[in-house]
C-alpha cells in the first residue's frame, strides 16, 4: 500500500462516520447516503493533493460532502425527500420498537427543514463546533447562530407536532 | 413535549454503520467502469471467434465456384475491419484510470461515447452491406442443389435475421448503451465539478 493509499484508508475510517451520517440525515435513506459518501470520498481520494492544510481535513471533507448532498438529489432526479422517508418509515415498521419510532419520528422531522438547514442541523446535531459549519457552510459566524437558533426551534416544533398525530 | 436536548440525544443513539472500507469502496467505484470494458471485450472476443470460424471455412472446405470463396472472404474482411475497429474503441477506455485522472477518464468517456455512436450508425451499415453481399455471393453455390422451398426459406430466415439485427437489436442495444454511458458521464461530471469551480 502506498502512502496515498494509507493516508486515505486513515482519513476515511475517521470521517466515514460522520460524514455518513450526515448524509443519512440529508437523504433519511441509507443506500442514497452509501452513494452520497461514496461519491464524497471519491471527491476527496482524486483531490487530496489539493488539500491546502488551511483548514482542517474533517472541514474540506465536510465541504465537499455538503456540496456533493446538495447536488445529488437534483442531478439524479430522485424522489422527493418526503416519499422517501415515509417509504423508509413504512419499511421499518418490523423493527418498531419506541426508540425507532422517535428515531424515524426525527428523521421525518429534518426532512421537513429546508436542504441548506438539513445540512447545518445534522452538522449541529453531531456537535460539530460553530467556526466549523460557519467554514463548512460558507455563512458568517454571527449570522449562523442566528439561524441555527431557528432551525432548533423549527426542528422541536416539526419534532413535537408529528409525536402528537 | 421534547427540547432539543432531547431530539440531540436521541440523534446521537442512533448509531449508524459505514459497511464498507476505504479500499472496498474504491473497488466498487471502479465496477461499474469495470462492467463496460468486459462488455466490450466480451464484444471483441465474439467478434475474433466469428473471424476464426468463418476463416477456418475458407481453409478447411473446398469450393467450386469463385464466389463462394469471395463471398466469405468478404465476410471474413468485414469482420476484421470491425474487430479492429472496437478493438481501437476500447482502448479509449481501458488505457485510464478515472480514481487517478478524472478529468482525463471523462474526455475519454466523451470520446467513446461518440464513437461508439458512429460505429452503430454509418459504419454498421457499410458492415452490413459487405456482410449481405459476402452472403449473396456465398449462396450462388451452396443452395444452387437445394429445393427451390428451401432456398427460398434459408434465404428468407437470412434476410429476416440480418434485418432484425439491424434494426430492433441494434436500436435496444443502442438505447441501453447510452443509458448507461450517460450515466457515467453524469456522474463523473458532478464528482468532478466542484473543483473544477474551485479552480
Amino acid at each position: 500500500m502506498d502512502q496515498k493509499d494509507l493516508l486515505f484508508k486513515q482519513i476515511f475510517d475517521s470521517n466515514s462516520k460522520k460524514i455518513f451520517h450526515l448524509c443519512y440525515g440529508y437523504t433519511g435513506d441509507a443506500d442514497a447516503a452509501n452513494d452520497l459518501l461514496q461519491e464524497t470520498f471519491l471527491k476527496v481520494w482524486q483531490n487530496l493533493d489539493k488539500f491546502r492544510q488551511k483548514s482542517l481535513i474533517s472541514t474540506w471533507i465536510y465541504r465537499i460532502a455538503v456540496n456533493t448532498c446538495l447536488t445529488y438529489l437534483r442531478s439524479e432526479k430522485r424522489q422527493a425527500k418526503d416519499e422517501l422517508t415515509d417509504s423508509i418509515i413504512e419499511s421499518k415498521t418490523e423493527e418498531f420498537s419506541e426508540k425507532n419510532e422517535q428515531i424515524a419520528l426525527l428523521y421525518k422531522s429534518i426532512s421537513k427543514l429546508e436542504e441548506n438547514d438539513r445540512l447545518i442541523i445534522t452538522m449541529v446535531l453531531d456537535e460539530l463546533p460553530y467556526n466549523e459549519i460557519a467554514e463548512i457552510s460558507g455563512i458568517s459566524e454571527g449570522n449562523l447562530r442566528v439561524r441555527i437558533h431557528r432551525i432548533k426551534q423549527k426542528l422541536t416544533e416539526l419534532y413535537n407536532q408529528h409525536a402528537r398525530l | 413535549m421534547q427540547d432539543f436536548e432531547n431530539i440531540q440525544s436521541l440523534w446521537q443513539s442512533h448509531a449508524v454503520e459505514v459497511k464498507i472500507s476505504s479500499e472496498e469502496m474504491l473497488e466498487q467505484a471502479k465496477k461499474e467502469v469495470n462492467s463496460i470494458r468486459t462488455k466490450s471485450l466480451l464484444n471483441i472476443g465474439g467478434m475474433v471467434i466469428s473471424f476464426l470460424a468463418i476463416s477456418a471455412a475458407l481453409i478447411y472446405f473446398e469450393f467450386d465456384s469463385w464466389t463462394t470463396t469471395l463471398g466469405i472472404g468478404i465476410i471474413v474482411l468485414a469482420v476484421a475491419v470491425y474487430t479492429i475497429l472496437l478493438y481501437r474503441e476500447h482502448r479509449l477506455i481501458s488505457r485510464n484510470d478515472f480514481t487517478e485522472h478524472p478529468g482525463a477518464f471523462l474526455t475519454k468517456l466523451h470520446e467513446y461515447q461518440v464513437s461508439r455512436f458512429n460505429l452503430y450508425n454509418r459504419l454498421f451499415w457499410v458492415y452490413v452491406a459487405a456482410i449481405s453481399l459476402g452472403f449473396v455471393l456465398f449462396f450462388f453455390e451452396t443452395l444452387h442443389n437445394l429445393d427451390t422451398w428451401l432456398q427460398i426459406t434459408i434465404l428468407l430466415f437470412t434476410v429476416l435475421w440480418m434485418v432484425f439485427c439491424a434494426t430492433i437489436l441494434r436500436r435496444a442495444f443502442m438505447k441501453r448503451e447510452k443509458e448507461r454511458i450517460d450515466l457515467l458521464i453524469e456522474k463523473f461530471q458532478r464528482i468532478s465539478a466542484q473543483f473544477n469551480e474551485q479552480a
